[in-house]
């Protein structure tokens, strides 16, 4: 269509189509309007509808539910509205107006998504119309609220690649040269017996026993124990990741986890163990009243304890809705700036870069760090999961980047579920965090520092967060292991890297420069730190999409290889004409053509 | 090795024993050969030995050396080489460490045994002996000198030195003079002492009715003349001789109202939209009574030379944009916040105090009036003047931004320069007091030219391929602005270059020739500043128009640089509605628009709806659609779609630099894959026949800074020495107090994160 040459992620700002490559799926599907419906996606009903887009006007046309979205086409005019809405975006659905209401469109339904947006829908006053497709699109928004499945389980889409098997725990550690001399696999935990949020297989110090393991589980909240997430192939330090230590209001000690704790100082060498809290120092202190705490200079000497200030899910979720109000459905212009200072979203950003930043730098160093802060499924997953990025660039690739995902956030157990509410009527629920989000978010503050260190594109990013709502895919469902385990997940559901590696070409960075051993630093600052409007604020028509730098040097590159392959022939007719002659002039071309089989 | 992959070659270099760090520190370095590089008619005024020269907060970085005062510059000569320099770009009237002395904002001398502090102005007494000077420079910089070990005396009197040269009392004073009066003794030919007269460029000056007619030919405006009556600048002072006029309005018309306009100024025309419509900036009339009259004449002649006869549109500039004294308000605001106050501390209200600043917003808002302008001209189709009360500030960005959205010529290299020779250089904006570089009348320095550039800046980053210049182009263009030699900054208007370079040569019995005035080289001769090495840092690699492709269902168009004629025709939309007395009626504020919606707004108080403009819609309507980067390109112009200029506001300020990072890397390797296909398509020329070209021509012929490298099979990652701040240098150049106390490490930390681990990986080998 007229907009091929720029393939943005939502074409159409007003209809995104949250699953871009719906229409090139090859299974055969029944079409819902002018979208092919997924496998296993069934039609619920459909309805006449106005919908009030904010930008422009009131648009007339017809809405149709499934069990897996909500579509919208407008019927008054020739220039095309959609939506195209996973039902799992919606946070929330309100009627508005009551039967009382006066005037037009003033009686219908607004839905609150996660995706910063909200939807309004204007209805017909008589006949109950209202009332069906609220309690229809309340059904199906919100399944587990009613007794029954999300859609990930009613999915019948099928692809050439598994990608449950993308990550392999034992694979993975042999990467990182695991298990060594220094520190050991364990299956401690092949039935959820020692933590019920950690995954089955752990690496820990190598002079650490099982019965060890038990007795600082006792210690630690949750039981989350320190362990290893990321080692250093040439200094062996290593970053472990862990929940804080049960000190509670008496300072209670325990030997066992600070014998524990000097064992993974002593793998490496190290002098002294440092333990990053990242939580803000009162914070810490304030957790012991209900029984947590943090490691004291005393009890544990040989580790200096660094609080990074970063603020808890609370806050975040508070500075996610300040966001929102400045950004949707309209951009604050009079003060900008300071509107957004005062969210303190990027504020928080930087924190969490800063503190992975330390964690990278220390460890690179050659020193071991512990990282925790609560429960150590927050922001400890951002802090390892962005070092980790830091430190080793297998991370930065396309593969590499699903591997951290699933390791450090999925298999450790940051709750999903809670913190998106997935299926869940309930949305003032204080669990619900966006930490993932801000966790995305740091990503792609670091690619844009670095745009050549990073194999994926932001579009994969978009994606990424499009499906951590959508429920389409099993990927980011349910809290940890072993709930997925026991629900069947892997089983029953379709793995969001299956459908992101059937075709990766979308999620190339036509910029990578693969480089092994650097450690990339971004710049925590500020002056440098962005909000990333095409995530923000792409609902908002006034706004281009498109990567003009990006498309440009794909047309370069596809300009090269034309001239590589013009090139070529030529110098094929030429030996067929002069056989043996060694012309000065056609061997000079010949030499550059090998040298010039760059790798893409 | 691992790392390099290649080899690494012994250089001169490595046979000797590394150099100790305490050498450094001592100053007994051999000082004899210390001597200042001088240009021809540069002087030497003073100078003090043993100077030191700070280039992180810790003394033992600091450079040893000589600190040299010329009538052209600050120079510091030192044995030394700083730290971690591997790359340099190298300016051919500066050395290192030079600071030309119109770059000079702030003269600072601190005695810090006593506690002072004095700001020098020009003949001033110092009563104390200076231990330190420091170099405030309108370029952001903040240099600073010790003078520890120097003899006070004569420390004192450089720094007097320095502050009396900075602070010229005549503009014939500034360096330019002697330094283009020199070329012309002792040389003949055509290349005048060195300064081509054209700049060899294709860039047009607009100094001769040529220029003009060829604007007035690629434009189609054949209802306008050039007009001559100004010649000898006998009717305006501050008008060029040559401009251009509604072929209606006879000469004898023009000197009848040119009285009634502010210094004379007749209306100028800047140019014409494809569609016929004229974009013309006047100045204020200063005859109430009169004005309506001269309005009218003024006006009718323009909408006689629209094909359409649409009556005109004006756009009051005062009224809507900020003035030149708020606009140097913001700036020096911006320079506190970016280079003054310390980093760290700043950072929590980074985004607030830049608010406060307003830089940001006034960029905005010149930006919006822009499109305002295009919107009449584009989708009105109406003549517009823009109307400002001298003429010679405000309308100079304006008209600039305005073709610069609508005309993909003024995105080329030499339309862009030609486009500021028109619309700043010849409209006669007051570069000289702008600039202030006589530093007499701090009201009239104002950063216009800064602003557009940024402006431009803002356009350029949201659509790069559409620039046939980079980003380093703009910060070396706004850099030139310090550097008091070229014909383009130097002066208030041409008639004052043409007096003031009479005087001169009458004064130093030179002999003009033919010439009218001294040929001061215009900016735009850039191989008077930089090698042509350093010159393909200008060359936009993205750039459409010149190798222009376009990928179809896997196949690849190539088209060489359109038409502009033809690109025209493509961005004409629909026909106009005329305008009534230039105001808009009341049936455009509310045209097509949905009545459902107004009776829905009083409904829903909820949503936020708001009335959408005419020239709103046509933005909106602009966004829905691919953009074409040969036609109108319009700025995306919501307040968080609008950055910070990095590279130019943050170049200098250590802690924000990217090591290896930034958009240079992804800059790096555009280039080399463009510098790829620029070889490959001279092969491909070879084998069509045309004889030979040798293959090492196009080493030479590279438009490219980056190369593609001979290894085979392997990506080129950036070059180590990249950072966001490339090719500028924090190092040495921004030593504010605040800095005192970080260690260098810190300073310079992408150094010693290499450092670390490249020892590293070296101990697995």
């Amino acid at each position: 269509m007229a907009s091929a040459p720029i393939a943005p992620y939502n074409s159409s700002p007003l209809g995104n189509s949250s699953s871009p490559n719906a229409s090139r799926e090859s299974l055969k599907m029944e079409p819902l309007a002018d979208v092919a419906m997924l496998p296993g996606e069934e039609r619920v009903i459909d309805k006449d509808i106005i919908y009030i887009c904010p930008f422009n006007a009131a648009v007339k046309g017809k809405v149709f539910i499934t069990n897996y979205r909500l579509y919208f086409k407008n019927t008054d005019s020739e220039t095309p509205v959609t939506l195209d809405v996973p039902l799992g975006v919606i946070s929330r659905v309100e009627k508005m107006g009551g039967a009382s209401s006066r005037g037009e469109n003033s009686y219908g339904l607004e839905i609150i998504c996660k995706d910063m947006r909200n939807l309004r829908f204007a209805l017909k006053q008589e006949g109950h119309s209202r009332r069906d497709i609220f309690e229809i699109i309340f059904k199906y928004a919100f399944p587990l609220s009613h007794g029954m499945q999300l859609f990930a389980f009613l999915s019948q889409e099928k692809y050439e690649e598994n990608g449950w098997n993308v990550y392999e725990p034992m694979e993975e550690y042999r990467r990182q040269v695991l298990p060594n001399s220094e520190w050991r696999v364990t299956f401690i935990n092949k039935n959820y017996e020692l933590c019920d949020t950690y995954p089955t297989i752990l690496v820990v110090p190598f002079k650490a026993t099982d019965e060890d393991l038990r007795r600082v589980a006792a210690f630690r909240s949750r039981c989350r124990i320190p362990v290893l997430s990321w080692f250093h192939k040439e200094n062996h330090a290593v970053i472990t990741r862990c929940s804080q230590p049960l000190v509670g209001m008496s300072g209670k000690r325990n030997k066992d986890d600070e014998r524990y704790l000097d064992l993974i100082r002593e793998a490496n060498g190290t002098t002294k163990l440092t333990i990053y809290d990242a939580r803000p120092n009162v914070n810490a202190v304030a957790n012991k009243a209900t029984g947590g705490g943090y490691e004291g200079d005393d009890a544990y000497q040989n580790a200096e304890l660094v609080f990074l200030d970063i603020h808890n899910i609370h806050v975040m979720r508070e500075s996610l809705k300040k966001l929102k109000d400045i950004v949707y459905p309209n951009v604050e212009e009079s003060h900008w700036l300071s509107s957004l200072e005062s969210t303190h979203w990027l504020e928080h950003i930087k924190l969490v870069l800063s503190g992975a930043i330390q964690v990278a730098d220390k460890v690179s160093s050659g020193s071991s760090v512990v990282v925790h802060c609560s429960d150590g499924w927050d922001r400890t997953a951002q802090l390892t999961s962005l070092a980790m990025l830091m430190l080793d660039s297998y991370y930065r690739t396309l593969r590499g980047f699903q591997v951290l995902l699933e390791k450090e956030w999925i298999s450790f157990g940051h709750k999903f579920a809670s913190r998106i509410g997935h299926g869940d009527k309930n949305h003032a629920d204080q669990d619900r965090s966006p930490i993932f989000l801000q966790f995305i978010d740091c990503v792609w503050q670091m690619t844009k520092q670095f745009p050549t260190a990073f194999e994926f594109n932001e579009r994969l990013l978009v994606v990424i967060l499009d499906h951590l709502y959508s429920c389409r895919f099993g990927t980011f469902l349910y809290n940890c292991e072993s709930a997925r385990d026991s629900n069947n997940v892997r089983g029953k559901t379709v793995s969001l890297w299956a459908f992101v590696n059937s075709d990766t070409s979308l999620y190339i960075n036509p910029f990578y420069t693969p480089e092994s051993s650097r450690v990339l630093y971004p710049v925590a600052s500020m002056r440098h730190l962005e909000l990333w409007v095409t995530y923000y604020i792409r609902w908002n028509p006034r706004i281009l999409h498109q990567s003009p730098v990006e498309q440009r040097y794909k047309e370069l590159l596809a300009l090269r290889d034309q001239y590589l392959k013009k090139l070529e022939e030529l110098q094929l007719s030429d030996s067929t004409h002069l056989t043996n002659s060694s012309t000065p002039n056609t061997a000079t071309p010949n030499q550059h053509i090998t040298h010039l089989q760059t790798p893409f | 090795m691992m790392f390099s992959g290649k080899q690494t070659k012994p250089t001169f270099k490595s046979y000797l024993p590394p150099l100790q760090t305490d050498l450094k520190k001592s100053p007994q370095l051999p000082i004899k050969k210390l001597e200042a590089k001088l240009l021809p008619g540069e002087i030497i005024v003073n100078e003090a030995n043993f100077v030191r020269k700070c280039i992180g907060s810790e003394s033992q970085d600091d450079l040893w050396g000589k600190l040299v005062c010329t009538n052209f510059k600050v120079s510091f000569i030192s044995h030394n080489s700083l730290p971690r320099k591997r790359f340099q770009c190298t300016h051919r009237l500066l050395g290192e460490h030079d600071i030309p002395l119109a770059c000079v904002e702030q003269v600072v001398t601190v005695n810090d045994l006593k506690g002072k502090q004095k700001i020098l102005g020009s003949n001033q007494k110092l009563k104390f002996n200076p231990t330190e000077l420091i170099l405030y420079c309108k370029d952001f910089r903040i240099i600073r000198f010790r003078f520890d070990e120097a003899g006070p005396e004569s420390a004192k009197k450089v720094c007097l030195a320095i502050a009396h040269y900075s602070h010229p009392a005549d503009p014939q004073l500034l360096f330019g003079f002697e330094y283009v009066g020199k070329r012309y003794h002792g040389s003949t030919g055509d290349r005048v002492n060195g300064v081509d007269p054209g700049g060899g460029m294709q860039t047009p000056l607009f100094d001769c009715s040529s220029d003009w007619d060829r604007e007035i030919k690629r434009t189609g405006a054949s209802e306008w003349r050039v007009c001559t009556i100004n010649q000898g600048y006998f009717i305006s002072p501050s008008l060029p001789e040559f401009f251009v006029v509604p072929v209606s309005l006879a000469d004898q018309d023009l000197k009848q109202y040119a009285c009634f306009f502010y210094s004379q100024r007749i209306p100028l025309w800047c140019w014409n939209h494809p569609s016929g419509s004229a974009l013309v900036r006047m100045s204020n009339i200063s005859d109430p009574q009169q004005q309506r009259k001269v309005e009218q004449r003024i006006s009718s002649a323009i909408t006689k030379s629209h094909p359409l006869r649409s009556d005109v549109f004006k756009s009051d500039l005062d009224k809507n944009l900020p003035n030149i004294q708020d606009i140097q308000a913001a700036l020096l605001k911006l320079r506190q916040i970016c280079v003054i106050d310390p980093f760290e501390e700043s950072e929590e209200k980074w985004l607030s105090s830049l608010e406060s600043s307003r830089w940001m917003e006034y960029v905005r808002t010149f930006l919006r009036h822009a499109v305002e302008v295009v919107y009449m001209l584009e989708s009105r189709n109406v003549p517009v003047i823009l109307l400002e009360n001298e003429d010679r500030d405000l309308s100079c960005v304006i008209s600039c931004l305005v073709q610069l959205m609508c005309d993909p010529h003024c995105r080329s290299l030499h339309g862009f320069q030609g486009l500021i020779q028109k619309e700043w250089v010849m409209a006669g904006h007051r570069f000289l007091d702008r600039c202030n570089h006589l530093k007499k009348n701090d009201k009239e320095e104002s950063p216009l030219f800064l602003l557009f550039l940024d402006c431009v800046w803002q356009l350029w980053n949201q659509y790069p391929a559409a620039f046939e210049f980079t980003e380093v182009y703009l910060a070396v263009l706004g850099d030139s602005m310090w550097v008091p030699i070229f014909s383009t900054f130097l002066f208030n208007c041409p008639r004052q270059r043409a007096e003031n370079s009479r005087d001169f040569a009458s004064s130093k019995s030179i002999h003009l020739g033919q010439d009218q005035a001294l040929r001061f080289p215009p900016v735009w001769d850039w191989s008077q500043q930089f090698s042509l090495k350093d010159q393909t840092l200008f060359n936009n690699p993205l750039y459409v128009g010149k190798i222009a492709t376009c990928v179809q269902n896997g196949t690849v168009k190539t088209f060489t640089h359109r038409r502009s004629k033809k690109n025209y025709s493509s961005t004409l939309r629909g026909l106009p509605s005329a305008l009534r007395n230039g105001s808009l009626g009341p049936n455009d504020t509310l045209a097509r628009r949905n009545s459902l919606v107004l009776r829905l707004r009083s409904d829903l108080s909820q949503v936020r709806e708001q009335q959408e403009t005419p020239s709103e819609r046509f933005i909106r309507d602009y966004f829905s659609h691919p953009v074409d980067l040969q036609g109108l390109l319009l700025p995306q112009l919501l307040p968080s779609h609008l950055s910070v200029w990095k590279l130019y506001f943050l170049r200098w300020v250590p802690e924000a630099q990217i090591p290896q990072g930034g958009p240079i890397t992804a800059f790096h390797k555009l280039s080399v894959l463009t510098d790829e296909i620029e070889m490959l398509q001279s092969q491909l020329r070879q084998y069509k026949g045309a004889g030979s070209t040798p293959n090492n021509l196009h080493a030479e012929h590279s438009k490219m800074y980056f190369k593609v490298t001979s290894t085979p099979h392997q990506t080129p990652s950036p070059p180590e020495y990249l950072s966001s701040s490339f090719p500028f240098s924090p190092v040495g150049n921004l030593c504010r107090p605040g800095i005192l106390g970080t260690p260098l490490s810190k300073f310079l930390n992408g150094a010693k994160i290499w450092l670390s681990t490249e020892t590293l990986a070296n101990e697995t080998f």
